[in-house]
């Protein structure tokens, strides 16, 4: 419904293709109609035709305010605050909604205007409650800001001493997000987010005239992986986010930039603290990875790192009870055990948030005893080039070039569960781009129409050999720029290399016959933030029963994913744990350690994109809980294998010696040699018949399929958001 | 003209003009110091005994044996009286007493296990 | 006196106190949100009968294919005519199937307009036009008399179940005031004894005469035509000679 032809959503939203997109453009160039000359305020500018007033004035640094427009949701119009003049105009016309027109002579400080956006700044505050001293929004209010730059200082309408202000009740949309419908001015900006990015149509206004409320009309909660996203759109306090009610104010808050790792993309974020707490998540706009949205999960788990930390070293005492101790007694024990071990039997296992920082020094000790067993948790098929080459593991097309694509293939992967950013983005793509996309796996809602190829993974080996005769492998075969995106997870099945190989061999068959020769088709989107930077260092991926069935020492770097336990090792083995949260790995162990959690340490995470970027310290780590790597460095000086670095600018190095892409911060380097991984590949002839459907339990719709309108599982939605961190 | 310089600068002296008064002034301020120690002792619930405040009198009087310039040893020998004052007068309390053998003062580790398990960075 | 000064403050504090306590007044005589009532939730069933569903074949062919949306308004305005004058929930469920849209796009047109009532009615859905015309005409005691008569007050129902009664802003039949609309006839130039009248036969499920009540045919003039009276000119009157054919 909402989708439209290119042209028409080019003319409802120029924006999109004035948003500065850093990454490639990949758009055709289409004849460039002549640009039209404007002045604002006097100063020429020369603009594309079906430019807003607004953004025209924007190119010259004139802000125009405004409430209810958004450069990534369609105009709207209906606040007013943008009225500007233009010369020769009867009445102020609205900057937002307007397209500039040739020689326009538009006032954005005559006395018109200013008395234009005073009227309706009246106007808004006719209804709004003074209630300013007990809103979140304070402080941080674009109507507070407004009013005191544009209002006037008094309001002459005196109607409301006689019948008192507007009152809506509130609604209730869920355990994340609070509303006080009363501070709504009607901007509609959560209604078309929630439409346009989200997907999901619950939102709109009711009624008529003074009556008129935003809200969902029946009881409902505001089911979206993206909600969260509607309390940073809300430009007043009607929309403000619950967990952090009543915290803080903004000025009270030191604002960090970092980088999220609770999903494989890395969306950039800004930690708010305070006294040493983090208060709150926000996310910071990267074109490239999330532009200026966040996942739920990365925005509302923060409350988990407070809760069953580890925030002192402990050792098992006789009768296996975990005893808390000094770091120094924590750091012999440990020693002790791995001075004991002979090198072939000490296994070193990597979870799903250790930073490249602890990986490479995890890994240099290791190798510096003489063990070579290092794994990551997510398993990845070792057949053929493995994790030899760059390209098989990483998700190619890069994020924002997704919207470039014409035609989408999943494969195996629910996206909106995984990456629900990616989604956002393929979402966009569907609606604005005419992307169109196919699913091979279980039926989910993904939030857009997508043509369901079938769930069994047989079907990428038809598509691959070309025998398929379904109309997927039509489109992929006239596609000018196709992308294949295969989920991690499907990989750890006895049958993911075979689906791996046939998926190359499918991408490489496709992008021989394209055009553009810089566009890549493979895309293996990872689970975590710490695969990549691990498979980059050497990690072999996905701890084998083998290895552990031998082991003597087991040191786990935040492996909580459940492939340890103690079923799984020898009875006299002794298991060391580092990591932030007392979650499955800490309980198996014998030694703990207590590390730092992505928002308390500086450390390098490399998102699934093969984008290597770096969190700040936004609090100190609780108690005696210290940065990773420097655990692993103070253990090897004990274990008598100390580690050639001392300071962060040492390991940084020695991460550039290991792989120089793992430093280049921000940037991704472009990956090639698909022919070679697939000859490779093919070179071991692993093909066999794969019958498998393509299940497993991320892949099930947990999380949405099972929320029907009436269902109220708030616990569920809760869990699955803090589940990484705090179990 | 402005070439001239003296050689000796003329000052003010602050209580003695010559080095034998001076001295004189410093023994009084060690006797002084000497014959208060007993009472310090009682004074301050503090675990030295006389000899180790004897010692410790020597060595501050020690310290500044080098200085030759009267102005000099008069204002330390001053300061050394008021610090006396404060003593006798019980505006010093035990901790400040104890301060000069500085016991709480230990070296920064520099190694970088020692700083790890200190936890400073 | 100081006493008296005392209960004076007293008196003024506990007047302020309850201005402070004092609620907006009602806008609207309907609410803007759901309240699920056993009437109305959604899971009362509601389907369309065989012969709307034709009717809505026929209404969704006029729109091109894209545009279904357009026949929201005479859909949702079949359901209730099909559901006794009033529109559930599950009505507006079933049309948003029908068009395969948000739930929440047809709350919002339902909502949006007031001929779509949303809470159960009786079978005679009387709107009596209180505008200045009327009211200047006496639909004041008009109004008492439907209340009178079926019992019913402003936005309720009547004991019987049989009558509703709203106050509504003018209809658009000014010169024939006062009038009232009953379902989807006018009943104009009202009198308090041609409302009882109306009341009455209504009750017996009678079908009162549509129309004025003063014995005109529409909205002429009470004591005839006062002009226009004359035989009406043929064709060509007043032209030129020149362009006379």
């Amino acid at each position: 419904m909402l989708r439209q032809p290119l042209s028409k959503a080019l003319a409802l939203s120029p924006c999109a293709r004035l948003a500065p997109v850093t990454g490639r453009r990949y758009a055709q160039v289409q004849a460039q109609p002549e640009k039209v000359e404007v002045f604002i305020d006097d100063k020429p500018v020369y603009v594309l035709p079906g430019t807003t007033v607004l953004q025209a004035a924007a190119l010259v640094g004139v802000e125009i305010p405004r409430f209810c427009y958004h450069e990534r949701l369609a105009v709207a119009g209906n606040c007013r605050m943008c009225l500007v003049e233009v010369e020769k105009s009867p009445k102020p016309v609205a900057a937002c909604a307007m397209p500039v027109m040739k020689g326009m002579r538009v006032k954005t400080t005559s006395d018109l205007t200013r008395k234009a956006r005073e009227g309706v700044m009246e106007f808004l505050l006719v209804n709004h409650p003074l209630d300013c001293p007990i809103c979140d929004q304070g402080g941080e209010c674009d109507l507070q800001d407004q009013s005191m730059a544009f209002g006037s200082d008094k309001s002459r309408f005196t109607d409301i001493h006689f019948s008192g202000k507007r009152a809506v009740e509130d609604k209730d949309v869920g355990p994340l997000i609070k509303t006080v419908m009363t501070r709504c001015i009607h901007c509609t900006r959560c209604i078309r987010f929630a439409s346009e990015v989200a997907g999901i149509d619950d939102l709109g206004t009711t009624g008529r005239g003074t009556d008129m409320q935003v809200g969902t009309y029946v009881e409902k909660m505001f089911l979206s992986e993206l909600s969260g996203n509607v309390i940073d759109l809300c430009p007043v306090g009607a929309l403000t986010s619950k967990p952090y009610s009543f915290a803080a104010r903004p000025w009270e808050t030191r604002r960090i930039d970092s980088i999220d790792v609770l999903d494989p993309l890395g969306s950039n974020i800004v930690v708010a603290t305070r006294t040493n707490e983090v208060l709150r998540i926000l996310p910071r706009t990267n074109e490239e990875i999330n532009e200026e949205w966040l996942a739920d999960k990365s925005r509302f788990a923060c409350d988990g790192l407070k809760r069953q930390r580890l925030v002192t070293p402990m050792v098992a005492d006789s009768r296996g009870n975990l005893t808390p101790v000094e770091w120094e007694d924590a750091i012999v024990a440990a020693a002790q055990a791995i001075r004991d071990c002979p090198p072939e039997k000490l296994v070193a296992v990597a979870g799903e948030m250790a930073d490249a920082e602890a990986l490479v020094s995890l890994k240099d000790l290791v190798n510096r005893l003489g063990g070579e067993h290092v794994y990551t948790e997510q398993s990845f098929p070792l057949a053929g080039a493995g994790t030899d080459l760059r390209s098989s593991y990483l998700f190619n097309t890069k994020i924002a070039n997704v919207e470039e694509s014409d035609f989408v293939l999943l494969i195996g992967t629910n996206v909106r569960f995984e990456a629900p950013l990616l989604n956002a983005r393929l979402r966009k793509a569907f609606i604005h781009k005419e992307t169109d996309v196919a699913l091979i796996g279980p039926n989910v809602d993904l939030t857009y129409e997508y043509m369901h190829v079938g769930d069994s993974a047989s079907i990428v080996k038809e598509l691959a050999s070309g025998t398929s005769n379904h109309e997927v492998l039509k489109r992929l075969q006239s596609a000018k720029r196709p992308v294949l995106i295969l989920g991690a997870d499907q990989l750890k099945t006895p049958e993911g290399a075979a689906l791996l190989a046939y998926t190359q061999e499918l991408a490489l068959k496709l992008q021989g016959k394209l055009e553009d020769k810089e566009w890549k088709v493979l895309n293996v989107l990872q689970r975590n933030a710490s695969q990549v930077a691990a498979l980059d260092m050497g990690y072999k991926p996905g701890v084998t029963a083998d290895a552990l069935k031998n082991a003597k020492v087991v040191y786990l770097l935040g492996a909580d994913g459940g492939q340890v336990t103690r079923e799984s090792l020898p009875k006299d083995c002794v298991v060391i744990y580092q990591g932030h949260h007392g979650d499955r790995g800490a309980s198996i162990a014998d030694v703990v350690f207590p590390g730092a959690a992505y928002t308390e340490k500086r450390a390098t995470f490399v998102n699934a994109e093969g984008r290597p970027q770096q969190t700040l310290v936004a609090v100190t780590p609780p108690g005696k809980a210290r940065e990773d790597w420097k655990i692993i460095r103070a253990l090897s000086e004990v274990v008598g294998a100390g580690l050639p670095y001392d300071t962060m600018d040492e390991v940084r190095e020695r991460l550039a010696d290991v792989s120089p892409t793992l430093v280049c911060y921000g940037e991704v380097q472009d990956n090639n040699y698909f022919a070679q991984a697939q000859a490779l590949t093919q070179a071991l002839h692993c093909y066999f018949a794969i019958k498998r459907r393509l299940i497993s339990p991320e892949c099930i719709p947990l999380l949405y399929g099972a929320l029907s309108d009436e269902g109220h599982p708030v616990v569920v939605l809760r869990a699955a958001l803090s589940d990484p961190v705090s179990m | 003209m402005c070439g001239m310089k003296p050689v000796c600068k003329i000052v003010k002296p602050l209580l003695t003009t010559n080095y034998y008064d001076a001295h004189v002034r410093v023994i009084g301020l060690y006797k002084a110091y000497y014959r208060f120690i007993p009472y310090l002792l009682r004074r301050f619930d503090i675990p030295k005994s006389e000899e180790d405040c004897r010692w410790k009198l020597r060595e501050m009087f020690y310290k500044n044996a080098c200085v030759t310039d009267i102005r000099v040893i008069d204002m330390l020998v001053i300061k050394g009286f008021m610090n006396l004052k404060e003593m006798t007068n019980n505006w010093q309390q035990k901790g400040h007493v104890i301060a000069n053998w500085n016991p709480s003062i230990e070296n920064k580790p520099c190694d970088f296990v020692g700083k790890f398990l200190a936890g400073v960075d | 006196m100081l006493s008296s000064l005392r209960s004076g403050v007293q008196s003024l504090w506990r007047s302020s106190s309850r201005a402070l306590q004092t609620s907006s007044s009602l806008r609207h005589d309907s609410l803007f949100v759901h309240r699920d009532t056993p009437e109305d939730n959604s899971n009362t069933p509601f389907e369309f009968s065989p012969e709307n569903k034709q009717r809505i074949d026929a209404l969704l062919a006029i729109y091109p294919e894209g545009h279904k949306r357009g026949a929201m308004i005479p859909l949702l305005d079949l359901a209730q005519r099909q559901n006794g004058g009033w529109l559930p929930i599950a009505a507006m469920h079933k049309v948003a199937e029908i068009l395969n849209l948000p739930r929440m796009r047809v709350y919002e047109v339902a909502t949006f307009y007031t001929m779509f009532i949303r809470r159960p009615i009786g079978k005679y859905h009387v709107q009596i036009c209180t505008t200045t015309p009327c009211w200047l005409q006496g639909s004041d005691a008009v109004l008492q008399a439907i209340k009178d008569t079926t019992g019913c007050e402003v936005g309720g129902n009547s004991p019987c179940g049989k009558f509703s009664l709203s106050e509504v802003e003018c209809l658009g039949a000014c010169v024939n005031a006062p009038m009232m609309q009953i379902n989807d006839d006018y009943y104009e130039d009202l009198s308090v004894e041609d409302t009882k009248k109306i009341i009455e036969q209504l009750k017996r499920d009678e079908k009162p005469t549509p129309g004025p009540r003063s014995g005109r045919y529409a909205s002429e003039p009470l004591g005839g035509l006062t002009s226009l009276t004359e035989e009406p000119k043929g064709p060509g009157f007043g032209l030129q000679d020149a362009l006379k054919a």
